[in-house]
């Protein structure tokens, strides 16, 4: 045996000879990723077609659902959205699976990192998800109500109202998630604190007058002088 | 849902020819007057008639309870010449359910039914200018012509009952053929058949609880085809309603519940193409009415600031036109600020549109007509300034035609 057969071929034979023990495993792992592709796909078109018969987009319209999504930048109908999530899902499962069946020591130990960590993200991602939402329904009711009680700072209130819970659902979120626990609960009520204080302040120095009329309104029990004698019903 | 009290009551009444609901809340300063006036009316005109007056009270703490218990006529040969020697029963109870004006003609209506009463009346316990002649006029159709349901017929200032003139009696009356002037009068009479069937149906956890009851009273009995009519009264003067309620409840409850009988009886509406004049009973008279303070400038205010920070959401469900009319109208001046019948009727058609058609959250999208409600409004208050009575009427009139003609929009967008 030459030196030359000694570092050049074995070494190139082992790792063919690992490769062609390895190709079984690449080619399960190929296939399951494929197959798990057009299953998503087919799943996909199947819940599209259901959830658009089912009603679910005029049903989701009713609280606002399209519009939010439209300022999201995003103009698929729900059940569009549903079903590519859920397609999703089943391709990541299928690409999971895909990478177990290479049985690569590394790979599987970052896989089940991944797999612990992922329950906390979708929860996060839909903690995010419901105080968006939640935040721009009650924004608007808040709106409403203070233009119908004919505030002039209307358009503050319903913002305060919306990101107030946006904010509080991002928190939560990233509490969630672990991510500077401390720090974020801390610069929350920092931040929330202060808008607060800086709200009570305006009111209370802005408004002294009109706070001070008020209360000597209710104490006394005395009427409205602006209000109308209009008689509704 | 009676109380012991209540059903003890009933055991003891066993049965009557006349009932007489009066829903209340801390109405002490109106309602003993409410009461003497229908015992009048009843003794005088129903001498001979068994009656009962019941009042409905929603936990009043100001004594209305015992104004009621109290109220009586003391002296009835300064009032009547020949008279009946015994007095009117009365019975007193708490309502039960959602609080509100409809829960407690539910009451009224079981108490009604439980008694078998032939015929029955309702009024308001805020009134101050109701007559012992009211009874006469809401109860003389049942009884003696046959009629299930009378509506009340009044003079009312210009500017009371905007909400009546300006949406409900035009929409009514476009929608079911009908011209019924006082839809949500809050003053009826009807027969024990039709309480017994206003009991039956399944609506006392919705609007209908509220104020809604008014117009789901009066389209329940119109698209059910029992006969109606309408009695003239006279003035309707009387207190402001529940002073806690905002403008903005009211008419989320009463335009609310006008769009959910839209829903509920689409073939009727669908099929309507002209109104027609119902059956009016009593000596039409005029009367002087109180003054009544409205501060034009602060109401168009109102509406400009609706008109800037509600856009959006209208934006949703009104044509372009109106939308554009809208943003012109902040900018405006008091003085040259108006609201066509035309614009007014097609925003009152979209929101029906866009309640049926479920656009955006029901509560969001009727709390958002307040300010709209407010600047057509004052438009109304700024063109009717110098009107009388009938050229304010001739207006009205005017409004409830532009609501037919354009009805078409809304069938064929239904």
């Amino acid at each position: 045996m030459n030196i030359s057969q000694k570092i050049i071929f074995e070494p190139l034979q082992k790792i063919l000879e690992n490769i062609m023990a390895f190709l079984p495993n690449l080619l399960t792992s190929l296939f399951l990723l494929i197959a798990g592709i057009l299953i998503a796909l087919v799943v996909k078109i199947i819940f599209t077609k259901f959830l658009k018969a089912a009603g679910l987009d005029g049903f989701t319209a009713r609280f606002g659902f399209p519009d939010l999504l439209k300022k999201g930048g995003i103009r698929d109908p729900l059940s569009v959205l549903l079903s590519k999530f859920i397609g999703g899902i089943i391709v990541l499962v299928f690409a999971i699976l895909s990478m177990r069946a290479l049985e690569v020591l590394a790979v599987e130990k970052l896989l089940e990192k991944f797999l612990l960590y992922l329950p906390n993200i979708l929860v996060a991602l839909l903690i995010i998800l419901s105080g968006y939402l939640l935040g721009n329904f009650l924004g608007r009711a808040a709106l409403i109500a203070a233009v119908n009680a004919g505030m002039r700072l209307s358009r503050l209130v319903g913002a305060f109202v919306k990101y107030t819970i946006v904010i509080l659902s991002a928190t939560m979120a990233l509490e969630h998630v672990g991510i500077g626990k401390e720090t974020v609960e801390i610069a929350f009520a920092i931040v929330f604190g202060g808008v607060v204080f800086a709200f009570a302040l305006a009111f209370g120095l802005g408004g002294r007058d009109m706070a001070k009329e008020y209360l000597a309104k209710k104490i006394r029990g005395e009427k409205d002088q602006e209000q109308d004698g209009i008689g509704h019903l | 849902m009676l109380s012991e009290y209540t059903l003890k009551k009933i055991k003891d009444v066993k049965e009557t020819d006349i009932l007489v609901g009066i829903p209340s809340f801390n109405n002490v300063n109106t309602i003993g007057h409410v009461v003497r006036a229908l015992q009048a009316g009843l003794i005088k005109y129903f001498p001979d008639s068994k009656s009962v007056i019941v009042n409905s009270d929603g936990g009043s703490t100001d004594g209305t309870v015992e104004a009621v218990q109290h109220a009586s006529i003391e002296d009835f040969d300064a009032i009547l010449v020949k008279h009946r020697t015994e007095q009117v029963l009365k019975i007193t109870t708490p309502y039960h359910g959602i609080p509100g004006k409809g829960s407690a003609f539910r009451t009224i209506f079981e108490i009604a039914h439980s008694l078998n009463a032939k015929a029955c009346i309702v009024v308001d316990s805020d009134l101050r200018s109701i007559t012992p002649e009211w009874v006469e006029l809401l109860i003389k159709p049942v009884l003696s012509r046959d009629f299930d349901f009378v509506a009340p017929l009044y003079h009312r200032h210009k500017y009371d009952g905007t909400i009546t003139n300006s949406i409900i009696y035009p929409i009514t009356r476009a929608l079911y053929g009908r011209q019924v002037r006082q839809p949500i009068g809050g003053d009826f009479g009807f027969s024990g058949e039709l309480a017994t069937y206003y009991l039956s149906k399944d609506v006392w956890d919705t609007d209908v609880a509220k104020y809604g009851i008014d117009i789901w009273m009066t389209t329940t009995a119109i698209a059910n085809d029992f006969r109606i009519c309408q009695s003239f009264l006279g003035a309707k003067i009387h207190d402001a309603k529940d002073p806690g309620a905002d403008l903005s409840a009211m008419l989320y409850q009463v335009v609310g519940a006008a769009f959910d009988l839209m829903e509920q009886y689409p073939d009727k509406w669908r099929a309507v193409e002209v109104s027609e004049p119902v059956t009016t009973y009593g000596f039409k008279y005029a009367v002087g009415l109180e003054p009544v303070a409205v501060n034009v400038d602060r109401m168009i205010g109102r509406f400009q600031l609706g008109a800037k920070e509600l856009i959006n959401i209208w934006q949703e469900f009104l044509s372009r036109d109106i939308i554009h009319y809208l943003r012109r109208t902040t900018s405006i001046t008091a003085s040259k600020f108006f609201f066509p019948d035309e614009v007014w009727v097609e925003i009152i058609y979209s929101f029906a549109l866009a309640a049926h058609k479920k656009l955006i959250n029901r509560e969001h999208l009727l709390r958002s007509l307040t300010p709209l409600y407010i600047g057509r409004t004052a438009a109304f208050v700024k063109e009717t300034g110098d009107s009388d009575a009938l050229q304010v009427e001739e207006k009205i009139e005017g409004l409830c035609r532009m609501f037919e003609q354009k009805k078409p929009f809304l069938r064929e967008n239904w």
